[in-house]
């Protein structure tokens, strides 16, 4: 039981150590107890010995310098294993099928990312993906922007509620269920087309298109762009703006000059988020694209499950992990590692 | 001679013609008393809507009423299901599914592959027509189950006129994006070389003519889909024709779709569908395994499933569903077979690939 006071008294606060004289001062059980008893500690205080006891069993004190890496370890633990699936697939890019046996070949060989090089098919997809995150990062940015501030400035709680729910609600419906629910108004027996129809025009076909894959991702991306932003624009002081505004600027030469320099990081980091889920995506142009938008998600399923060619669908996979990559690691030589809050310069 | 009757011989024989008479009013279950442990369950992989719950009516749960197992129907699609058996066998694990039924091309890559396990020793084997045993393999790694055709699908009201003659009707500029086509061309690649005015004798070497055909189909913006992708746009109204499996085409119009479909004059594919079991199951699995499938080829089994798909058997005798007699997606006599397509698995499974990059490099252009 010393032992344990011991430690409790060495790491427990400060002020929790103070009031205790306190404590006992106020009540004559306690007072009368810890005459002829051990002291009576609370249970919440054993509870907290007991654990901090089970701690050192599993984690001793000479060990806390490597604490930090104990906490680290979960994450480069999947890390790693994404790493070793990376391995994996890099291996496999590396060998031809063998239609023979339908088994990967033996020899080792570049002739799958020679296949990918010499299709028109692969670049016109892999230009498509590109165009079509980049389309979306644009677009995405231009609507998250100015929702997020509102969200972030309106004086009413009811309108930032309202816009909070407006914006977590399709967080709880799927990707592939809001697809779906984008064909049905889309479509053209759908709601916009009825609409169009009361005036006389249409039906049009608004589906199965480039347009339209774009579309179903800046909706499925615009949450995402939102909550990225929202903390950068509020770590923007209010008085600052309202400093610009004191020294003669309207409201767009204050969101132009001040707000959106300020607000870079998580214009950065959204764009970031924004650009890599649209360039991997699946589901919207598999839905939305009628067949014939493929990006290069949909390319590498076709390799994978289609034709049962994984040398050539892990080719694929690792030259989109690779695109991404270069892409992510451009925007940072652009704009820096502290740009996005990371801390440092660079 | 005269033989003597005792007592006891009397008694003997009344007791095993007692328990002969029991043993035949016994479930089926009950009487195979030497076979294998049953698993709690089976699981069949299989496609969804009409498809499985044809499965369910006709085979599965006649299947569990018979032995006692229930059957679990895994909705995986065949493409995708494929990696994860063919995994598993390499790997030496127990693979996720008891049964596949799978198109014979993908079935046929898994026998190549020889993840497959020997079917040659199912009793009802020997009632089965040509239909059932695999092309270009040895004995039966695969069973074939059924036949059925790429039609040409169409809506009547988008064709006044009557039924679309020839697969060049739909290069109509009235059906410019009003056509679907399946997402890798399959079941359009073998019309299409005829359409393009080639030769199906061509077929692998030259299929110039099949390119050409569906570069001229490109320019008409066809939207490209999957099986329920047909029913949702002939639903929605998205489409007027569509190059997809006749019991598709069926379903929607059992659940009130005006939909008809019809042959061309170059013809439509033809291909069959099977079942198969891949390996590394324990022996009881691997049995009841087997007994499904030889429950599937009983007359019964395929009479109550086929019907449901509305396709043709491969166990001779069955009667057409009501309305297909004699409909050219219901073929039975070698007649009926003239104006349809048939490609060996082996040619389609050496050149599959190819034909969907091709495909592919065309319509994502």
């Amino acid at each position: 039981m010393r032992k344990s006071v011991k430690r409790f008294s060495a790491r427990i606060p400060l002020r929790l150590f103070e009031s205790q004289p306190d404590e006992r001062r106020k009540d004559p059980v306690m007072t009368r107890e810890s005459d002829t008893s051990p002291f009576p500690y609370p249970l919440r205080w054993r509870i907290m010995d007991g654990l901090e006891s089970a701690l050192d069993a599993v984690w001793p004190r000479s060990m806390s310098r490597y604490s930090g890496w104990a906490l680290v370890a979960p994450a480069l633990l999947l890390v790693g294993i994404l790493v070793l699936g990376l391995a994996n697939i890099a291996e496999s890019s590396l060998h031809t099928l063998d239609r023979s046996t339908f088994l990967p070949s033996e020899d080792y060989t570049l002739a799958n990312y020679q296949t990918v090089a010499d299709s028109a098919t692969y670049w016109r997809v892999m230009w498509r993906s590109l165009l079509g995150a980049a389309l979306t990062v644009v677009f995405t940015l231009l609507l998250a922007l100015p929702y997020s501030y509102v969200m972030v400035r309106t004086p009413s709680a009811a309108i930032r509620k309202a816009l909070l729910v407006a914006l977590f609600l399709p967080f709880f419906i799927g990707q592939v269920v809001r697809a779906y629910g984008i064909l049905i108004v889309l479509g053209t027996s759908g709601a916009v087309n009825d609409v169009l129809g009361f005036v006389g025009i249409g039906p049009f076909r608004l589906l199965f298109n480039f347009p339209a894959v774009v579309f179903g991702l800046v909706q499925y991306m615009l949450p995402f762009a939102v909550l990225m932003l929202a903390p950068a624009l509020t770590a923007i002081p209010r008085e600052i703006e309202t400093a610009a505004t004191s020294l003669g600027a309207n409201w767009i030469r204050t969101f132009w000059h001040v707000v959106i320099p300020m607000a870079r990081p998580g214009l950065v980091g959204a764009g970031l988020v924004v650009g890599t889920l649209s360039l991997t995506d699946f589901a919207m142009p598999a839905m939305l694209g009628g067949g014939s938008q493929d990006f290069i998600a949909n390319a590498i399923y076709d390799q994978f499950f289609r034709t049962a060619d994984q040398g050539l669908g892990a080719a694929l996979a690792l030259l989109l992990v690779a695109l991404g990559s270069i892409l992510v690691g451009i925007a940072i030589a652009l704009f820096g590692a502290g740009t996005l809050g990371m801390g440092g310069k660079r | 001679m005269t033989r003597h009757h005792t007592r006891r011989g009397i008694l003997r024989a009344g007791m095993a013609t007692g328990g002969a008479a029991l043993l035949t009013t016994l479930p089926a279950a009950r009487v195979f008393a030497q076979e294998p442990a049953k698993p709690g369950e089976i699981i069949v992989r299989a496609w969804g809507g009409e498809w499985v719950d044809s499965l369910k009516r006709g085979v599965s749960d006649p299947f569990t009423e018979m032995t006692g197992i229930a059957v679990r129907h895994d909705l995986t699609e065949d493409n995708e299901i494929q990696p994860k058996v063919w995994a598993a066998v390499a790997q030496g694990r127990v693979p996720p599914i008891h049964v596949n039924w799978d198109t014979t091309t993908n079935a046929t890559k898994s026998a190549l592959r020889g993840v497959t396990e020997d079917l040659s020793d199912l009793a009802n084997l020997s009632n089965t027509t040509e239909l059932a045993q695999p092309v270009g393999l040895e004995a039966y790694p695969l069973v074939n189950t059924y036949g059925y055709v790429y039609v040409l699908a169409y809506r009547p009201e988008a064709f006044p006129d009557g039924p679309p003659q020839s697969w060049r009707d739909l290069l109509d500029p009235r059906f410019k994006g009003r056509i679907a086509l399946y997402n890798d061309g399959i079941g359009f690649h073998f019309p299409a070389q005829v359409a393009g005015g080639g030769s199906l004798d061509d077929i692998p070497g030259n299929m110039e003519a099949c390119w050409n055909f569906v570069r001229e189909m490109k320019a008409q913006n066809p939207l490209l889909g999957e099986d329920p992708d047909f029913t949702t746009w002939f639903q929605n109204g998205e489409i007027d024709a569509a190059c997809t499996i006749s019991t598709n085409a069926l379903a929607a119009r059992r659940n009130g779709l005006d939909i008809a479909w019809t042959v061309p004059t170059e013809g439509c594919k033809f291909d069959t569908d099977c079942l198969w079991i891949p390996k590394n199951l324990p022996e009881n699995e691997l049995y009841w395994a087997k007994q499904y499938i030889n429950h599937a080829l009983s007359q019964k089994g395929q009479q109550v499933w086929l019907d449901g798909l509305g396709l043709p058997g491969v166990v001779p005798g069955l009667t057409p569903p009501e309305g297909l007699a004699g409909d050219p997606s219901y073929p039975t006599k070698p007649e009926d077979f003239e104006r349809l397509i048939r490609i060996s698995s082996s040619v389609q499974v050496q050149n599959e690939s190819d034909w969907f990059a091709r495909f592919k490099e065309i319509m994502q252009g």
